[in-house]
């Protein structure tokens, strides 16, 4: 303790002084002992000298004594570590720099990875909640959509839930469904829900009450509101209760909030009770299930349970005869579509930061062998080897320290940055991304890679020869061990670098293919309305009235927008392209051709749309016609328009107009009049699927999106879109979109991958390549007396080069070897994000190999001039 | 004069040490000479031992240093007990009493 408070207030120099003094006087007398024995003064100082044994050690030794040993030395090695660090400033930045990316890349991603997949649900009792998703038995293919009567039979039959809830599909609701709060129009995300859905997800209400199980049966115009809805229409979650809005035109009441950041399923803004209705269609797959397993059940249990479930209701309805149901832990349904990429982010980001540490290891090591002599002098003198190996430790925790540091500071500001930018911004929404567990991430891989890169100098200086060591012209490390274990380390880099280069390559091309894929119609200036018109469902009568009404809004909407300057065509359909608003296919029957089990009927995407349609998007038209607004309206027969692969597949490529076709099993039949090109509407990635077009101004299919071609700015016609719809009708919201923007988003995700993923092969060559460079510097520096002896027996410029260059290749070519053969086994494990190319693509693997020769052949450069350079003779009159 | 030097246990130079000046304070070279003398020249501790063993019973609060002006006239740091160190030195007495009785036993066993 004594030790601590003199470190403390300081008194060191003091401490110094009085030792020194002591000592001193203890010279002093023994110095007059021995003359007054009969030695001379000179004499008697000499062997007072001897006795003392080393002045130094002895100060050490009292010293050592003065405080908690390992604090001031520990203290005297950073002041140490730190002035040698800058008096090497180059290299400490170098390093520094290399190091905070390679951190800061490792704990961003880890954030990402840990508040997505890692931790749990923020519901209360999260690791209860199951997803309950239909599994066709036939193709083994799982979907989490299920059936009405099906969910229902699961309440009834099962005990293994302590509670279960429905709600609609996204693929069957709107998430942007028109709501009129006062006298706006807006879109919001409407969820309707069935069973005890709060109770399941263990919600409380922030103001009000949220909604039960009874307002769903009992079907009462009741909604409860998400927290930031609440306040951004109403100020304050309490001053949304009571007040009434309209949802889909019919009109509710909000009577409660829910708690703040609850927004599930995916985005919900307003939640509505509606029963799971007990007559529908058993093979109408709608709605979604969740619920919160007993306490005491096991996964398994319950799947069990389900399964015999199933298997009995399979018996009883052909509807279910190839279903089976799987439950699916909530978290891995909700993270299923970015696990893939986050943890192919991780191991891209863990081999950088790995290739980092192993450059760093080299470059200390051949530090430490540089300032070898430096060294030893500090150990003969009494620092002791292992002091030695402890400053050596200190300076790469300096470096580390500082590093990480830095690299936690940038990963912080990256991490915000993603938020605003990147495709997984929805997921983060609720999660905290710098919580302790990233601290201890950071934390733990920073010591990692101190670990890595001091051990080994630290551990070589420990079997410094001294004595030798002080002798000049010798070699304190045996020129054997070091390089060649350097060589490894290269090879090494050189292999994951070239694994990354691979994966980047395929990631980019795929990208490229993306872009320039061909979709079936125009791209430009094509503008998109997004609109959902109000149908009033409270009655028959309602519901014909406003269809109607939709349907002359449209007619009449569109040929104001034709009018307008500037818009080449216009026309409507019921959802919009690029995947921004994905619906599922539906079963197709066809008039003539044998019945089909449930299961395995062919399929098709459905729209509705209006005339033109094809000829606003450039979509062209091979045989029969297109819609016209008289011929195809409600009360006229029923017409319908299919594309090429619709012909392929569902009709077996025979002649197809003049066929009928239906998608339920009870409704009209309707005649095919026309055949038009294939469009990858929904995905620019996948194959263009068989599709149905129907007229919308039957009054069949939803609400209307609108296209217009324009040949003027798109901006200026968004403006006037906005005028036109809210002259016509106030109720209806809209958002404006452009085709561009859309294409951009949907490949939004491809984008960020190739970017990021080709951002760490970047990196990571250049790393390799640094490696590779500092390896053939230190041979060269090794074997200046060898080159130079060649060089002076007439050995040409030319040759030197050769062997320095050919060295380099050498240690490159084996890491390439290793390197594509791991890429080889890996990069299948790409196959889901890929477009267009294999995960064996030649191509890819040859650019891989090119951008690593090259790379290895600048970094082999220098080196080889630099021996090339070297002057024989005064290279051989070295030391 | 020969001098025969027993490597001294650390413990061991510390009670001796402490046993030295409860006799009185001194400095550190009278320590060295009381120590020899006392002993027959059989303790001769060397200054690497003895100043670094002083400041660590320092530390340990088993003694109090000042300087005072010494027999020479010159200024030297003078160590002496304090209550903690003669409590110590009783312990440590104590314990020494003890370990060499065994030994003897012992010998008395083989003998």
């Amino acid at each position: 303790m004594r030790g601590i408070l003199n470190h403390l207030r300081g008194r060191r120099a003091q401490l110094d002084r009085d030792l020194d003094r002591e000592l001193a006087y203890h010279f002093e007398r023994r110095v007059a002992e021995l003359v007054a024995g009969g030695a001379s003064h000179a004499e008697a100082r000499r062997r007072a000298n001897l006795e003392l044994g080393g002045l130094a050690q002895v100060r050490e030794a009292v010293r050592e004594t003065w405080t908690w040993p390992t604090l001031d030395a520990l203290a005297l090695d950073l002041r140490y570590a730190i002035r040698t660090l800058r008096k090497s400033r180059g290299f400490a930045y170098g390093v520094g720099a290399v190091l905070t990316l390679a951190l800061a890349a490792n704990i961003v991603v880890f954030s990402v990875l840990n508040a997505v997949l890692l931790e749990p649900l923020p519901y209360p009792n999260a690791e209860r909640l199951v997803a309950i998703e239909t599994l066709w038995t036939n193709t083994g293919r799982v979907t989490p959509d299920v059936s009405g009567p099906d969910y229902l039979d699961w309440q009834a039959q099962s005990d293994v839930f302590a509670a279960m809830a429905a709600f609609y599909s996204n693929d069957y609701s709107n998430d942007e469904v028109p709501t009129v709060v006062g006298d706006r129009a807006v879109f919001a995300n409407v969820q309707s829900t069935s069973g005890d859905f709060f109770g399941v997800l263990g919600q409380s209400a922030a103001a009000g009450r949220l909604l039960t199980e009874r307002d769903a049966e009992e079907g009462v115009a009741a909604v409860a509101v998400a927290y930031d809805w609440a306040v951004t229409h109403f100020g304050s979650a309490d001053a949304a209760v009571g007040k009434r809005i309209r949802v889909y035109g019919g009109d509710t009441e909000i009577v409660g909030v829910a708690a703040p950041g609850f927004r599930y399923p995916d985005g919900a803004d307003i939640w509505g009770a509606g029963a799971v209705a007990n007559d529908g269609d058993r093979a109408d797959h709608v709605y979604r299930a969740v619920g919160r397993l007993r306490s005491g059940v096991a996964l398994a249990e319950a799947q069990a349970q389900m399964r015999t479930i199933a298997a009995a209701l399979a018996e009883e309805y052909p509807a279910n005869r190839l279903k089976s149901t799987i439950l699916v832990p909530l978290k891995e349904q909700l993270t299923e579509p970015v696990r893939g990429p986050l943890w192919l982010l991780m191991i891209a980001s863990g081999a950088v930061l790995l290739i980092a540490s192993t450059n760093i290891a080299g470059l200390l090591l051949a530090r430490a062998t540089e300032r070898a002599r430096e060294l030893a002098v500090r150990a003969a003198l009494g620092a002791g080897r292992a002091r030695v190996a402890r400053q050596l430790l200190m300076e790469g925790g300096v470096l580390v320290a500082a590093s990480g540091a830095a690299g936690l500071l940038l990963a912080w500001l990256t991490t915000r940055l993603l938020l605003a930018l990147s495709p997984l911004a929805s997921l983060l929404e609720d999660a905290r991304l710098v919580g302790p567990g990233v601290l201890l991430f950071a934390v733990s891989i920073s010591l990692l890679a101190l670990v890595s890169f001091t051990v080994v100098p630290a551990l070589r200086v420990s079997r410094l020869d001294l004595m030798n060591g002080l002798r000049s012209g010798s070699k304190l490390v045996t020129p054997g061990g070091g390089p060649r274990w350097r060589s490894t380390l290269v090879i090494g880099q050189v292999a994951l670098s070239v694994v990354l280069v691979v994966a980047a390559g395929l990631l980019l091309r795929s990208f490229v293919l993306l872009q320039h894929v061909e979709l079936g119609y125009t791209r430009d200036r094509v503008v998109f309305a997004y609109m959902q018109h109000a149908v009033d469902e409270s009655s028959p009568e309602a519901h014909d009235r406003t269809i109607r009404a939709r349907i002359d809004f449209y007619a009449e909407l569109l040929e104001r927008l034709r009018r307008v300057p500037g818009v080449g065509a216009a026309a409507g359909i019921t959802f919009l392209p690029m995947g921004k608003e994905v619906r599922a296919t539906r079963d197709m029957f066809v008039d003539g051709q044998p019945a089909t089990q449930f299961g395995e009927r062919p399929q098709a995407e459905f729209y509705a749309i209006t005339p033109d349609f094809f000829a606003t998007l450039g979509i062209p038209l091979l045989a029969g016609r297109d819609f016209s607004a008289t011929m195809d309206t409600r009360g006229r027969p029923e017409t319908a328009i299919v594309n090429e692969t619709f012909v392929r597949t569902v009709l077996g490529g025979q002649a197809a107009l003049g066929q009928r076709v239906r998608w339920n099993e009870r409704g009209p039949w309707w005649e095919i009049v026309g055949i038009v090109g294939d469009a990858r509407w929904q995905a620019p990635g996948l194959p263009p699927q068989p599709t149905l077009f129907v007229p919308s101004f039957t009054g069949i299919g939803t609400s209307l999106s609108l296209a217009a071609r324009t040949s003027l700015d798109e901006g200026a016609l968004a403006s006037t879109l906005q005028t036109l719809i809210r002259d016509l009708n106030p109720t209806v919201p809209v958002r404006i979109e452009t085709m561009d923007r859309l294409f951009d988003s949907a490949l939004a995700r491809p984008r960020f991958l190739a970017l990021v993923v080709g951002g760490f092969a970047a990196f990571a060559a250049l790393l390799a390549a640094v490696g590779l460079f500092s390896v053939l510097a230190y041979m060269v520096g090794q074997r200046r007396r060898e080159l130079a002896l060649r060089q002076a027996l007439g050995a040409q410029v030319a040759d030197v080069l050769k062997m320095v260059v050919g060295q380099g290749l050498r240690l490159t070519a084996v890491g390439l070897v290793f390197g594509l053969v791991v890429a080889l086994a890996l990069t299948r494990l790409l196959e889901g994000l890929l477009y267009g190319v294999a995960p064996w693509d030649a191509a890819t693997y040859a650019g891989a190999t090119a951008v690593l020769g090259v790379a290895a052949m600048l970094a082999a450069f220098l080196p080889a001039r630099r021996a090339a350079a070297i002057a024989p003779a005064t290279a051989l009159q070295e030391d | 004069m020969p001098s025969l030097r027993f490597p001294i246990p650390q413990g061991t130079l510390d009670m001796l040490i402490l046993q030295i000046l409860s006799l009185g304070p001194a400095h550190g070279y009278g320590i060295g000479q009381r120590l020899a003398q006392t002993s027959r020249d059989v303790v001769q501790v060397n200054q690497g031992s003895l100043y670094p063993a002083l400041h660590r019973l320092e530390q340990k609060s088993w003694l109090a240093a000042e300087w005072r002006i010494s027999e020479t006239g010159r200024e030297a740091k003078f160590y002496a007990l304090t209550r903690a160190g003669r409590k110590q030195l009783k312990e440590e007495k104590a314990s020494w009493d003890r370990l060499s009785t065994a030994v003897d036993l012992i010998f008395a066993e083989g003998a």
